[in-house]
């Protein structure tokens, strides 16, 4: 024990106060890095502008009438393939994979913006 | 003859040509798959004889196992120049 004791008040170092380097809080800031990688997570708002952005770049769709609510089929008149285009080239603007089942529920902007904000990968 | 293809199968295959046509490197060939897909599925829309529907349907899986045989093997000769298409203008 009291080797245990000599040895590890050796290996701890003493518990020192950094000398205060200025007072700016910038440079305390400065010391702080977030190493998540989940702080480069998409902003609503991005998500919104980019979905509508693909869909009013769909050639069939007319940009007028894009909404964040608006349904594809009701809507924007399109069709069942339509939309499984629509999904598809929302995959490629965020870089995702989304699978069949989930796309097949894709029917509406309001749904797209839900899945794409809770998706973890969106780029 | 096989039983005609449901709804669901027929939005699945055309899903799959659609992502197997991401996979090709050359621009053209990208383009052009998904363009055949589009206009064959949009003519065979009006399809409703039974027979018809399956015939098309088989023939779109094949094409499918085509175009991903295609695309495995046009990856292995990939031009190392990027076609000027797929340049995003920055």
């Amino acid at each position: 024990m009291a080797l245990r004791a000599a040895v590890l008040r050796h290996i701890r170092l003493p518990v020192q106060t950094l000398p205060a380097i200025g007072t700016r809080p910038q440079s305390q800031r400065s010391f702080l890095r977030l190493f998540s990688s989940h702080d480069d997570h998409l902003t609503k708002e991005e998500v919104i502008d980019r979905v509508l952005d693909v869909i009013k770049s769909f050639p069939k769709v007319d940009p007028s009438k894009v909404t964040p609510d608006v349904h594809f089929q009701k809507d924007l008149g399109l069709d069942s393939l339509d939309n499984v285009e629509i999904v598809m080239a929302l995959e490629e603007e965020f870089k995702l994979e989304i699978p069949d089942k989930e796309a097949d529920k894709i029917d509406s902007c309001n749904l797209a913006i839900v899945y794409i904000y809770n998706h973890p990968m969106a780029g | 003859m096989a039983a005609a293809p449901t709804r669901i199968d027929v939005l699945q295959l055309y899903r799959s040509l659609m992502r197997v046509a991401r996979q090709f490197c050359d621009y053209n060939i990208r383009e052009y798959t998904k363009r055949r897909t589009i206009d064959a599925f949009r003519d065979n829309k009006i399809l409703t004889n039974c027979s018809q529907l399956s015939a098309a349907f088989s023939d779109g899986k094949a094409q499918l196992e085509v175009a991903k045989r295609r695309a495995l093997v046009y990856s292995l000769y990939a031009p190392k120049v990027k076609s000027i298409m797929d340049i995003k203008p920055s």
